[in-house]
């Protein structure tokens, strides 16, 4: 009971902060920099979202779970929102218009919810289809964005983006560890179970 | 997962059958409005950044320059429209600040050689040069006049002016589509590119700080006799 208490806690927390710096007066300050607004406050939405999803885990209700068999349609808008948001015009204009920029809190925030679900339901090879193939995206657009001579955003100065290029690379060798250690834990049990088997 | 195992198990094949076609279905759906949604979004995929969408909605709908009280190098006052349409030259327009060590002395460079052509094909009658600074606050008609020697200018081919309003600053940015971000050093960095400027005032083409020779034919070819 205090475990769930403290867990519900923390998504309030993570939500609080994430939405604190996402309105002004702290927004103007964290959009000023490509690396706040990409490597800080983009994650920090995605992980209120999903910690949200592991405090409330009835958050979407039964009756969505069935159009969610194995998490693929979860995964499918997952992978649909961050690449919306991935796009250096979008980001631009996430900046410039305070509407686009609230379309981009809820829907990054809701890519949090849906991923956690998704990951819940969906078995290995399914994950590793899902992983293996955002987060090579993710890295690619790191790379991209400092190797290029070209300013992608125009909100943003060429060394803001190369640093943010870089973490971006680092974001995705992180999240691509962080999966890989909860793939241990999600075999181990399994395997107990096995070996209690004869 | 203890407390969803029994739930499968009781399900029918039926029931799975038609879970698994709600979810492809759903999956199908969210990946239509995702793909129309991206699809929107970049242009039908020609344009992923901001600098080319602004430049090919120039392109597909000229805009109109607003028109605010400007003055020179010498500190001679006028209206930005008065400038433009002193005579039927088209204007191939940038925006700098004086104080600049970085890319405006790339602009400068650009500006510099298109400054040259204009003078040896002589198109001095028929293009024209327009340096607009966006510092109004640092930007006096002493730095604008130390500016333009540096820089070579010559008067009947380029003008710097500055807005005597540095209110008016955002709007006439706005309406150019320049975002202006600082950077490193005290500096500012911003979407710099050629810009077509019609003598009744029309922003009609945007193209690249590299394609000074494109700018100029196009200019050239705006007033052709």
């Amino acid at each position: 009971m205090t475990k769930t208490l403290a867990i519900k806690t923390l998504a309030i927390q993570i939500t609080l902060l994430a939405a604190l710096l996402s309105v002004p007066p702290l927004r103007a300050l964290i959009e000023q920099s490509m690396v706040w607004h990409m490597l800080v406050q983009m994650p920090l939405l995605v992980l209120a979202g999903f910690s949200t999803a592991v405090a409330w885990p009835q958050a979407l209700g039964d009756r969505l779970a069935r159009y969610n068999f194995f998490g693929l349609t979860g995964f499918m808008l997952a992978q649909c929102i961050t690449a919306y948001w991935m796009i250096p015009a979008m980001i631009d204009r996430a900046v410039v218009l305070p509407n686009a920029d609230v379309s981009k809190l809820v829907g990054l925030w809701l890519t949090g919810v849906v991923l956690r679900q998704s990951f819940l339901k969906a078995p290995l090879a399914v994950q590793l289809f899902f992983v293996g193939y955002s987060l090579p995206m993710l890295a690619w657009l790191g790379f991209y964005m400092f190797s290029t001579d070209l300013r992608l955003c125009n909100a943003y100065s060429l060394e803001s983006q190369l640093r943010a290029g870089w973490g971006l690379v680092l974001l995705a060798a992180a999240l691509g560890l962080g999966w890989a250690y909860s793939v241990r834990a999600q075999l181990l049990p399994s395997s107990s179970d096995i070996l209690r088997q004869p | 997962m203890s407390a969803l195992s029994p739930a499968p198990q009781r399900e029918t094949d039926t029931d799975l059958l038609s879970g698994l076609l709600a979810s492809f279905g759903a999956c199908l759906l969210v990946l239509c409005l995702g793909l129309v949604a991206l699809f929107i979004a970049t242009e039908s995929g020609t344009a992923y950044l901001t600098e080319t969408q602004r430049r090919s909605a120039v392109a597909r709908a000229p805009v109109q320059v607003p028109n605010f009280p400007v003055f020179d190098a010498r500190g001679e006052a006028q209206t930005l429209k008065q400038l433009l349409q002193q005579d039927e030259r088209v204007w191939i327009v940038d925006f700098v600040y004086t104080r600049c060590n970085t890319l405006c002395l790339a602009l400068g460079t650009v500006f510099q050689q298109l400054q040259q052509q204009i003078l040896a094909q002589g198109l001095q009658d028929r293009v024209g040069l327009l340096s607009i600074s966006f510092d109004p606050e640092n930007d006096t008609p002493t730095t604008l006049s130390a500016y333009a020697r540096r820089m070579r200018m010559q008067d009947n081919v380029w003008q710097l002016v500055s807005l005597q309003r540095p209110a008016d600053r955002r709007q006439l940015l706005d309406s150019f589509g320049i975002m202006v971000v600082p950077a490193p050093l005290g500096e500012f960095e911003h979407n710099a590119a050629l810009h077509l400027v019609t003598a009744d005032g029309q922003l009609v083409q945007i193209l690249d700080l590299t394609a000074g020779k494109q700018a100029l034919n196009a200019a050239a070819a705006l007033t052709a006799p």
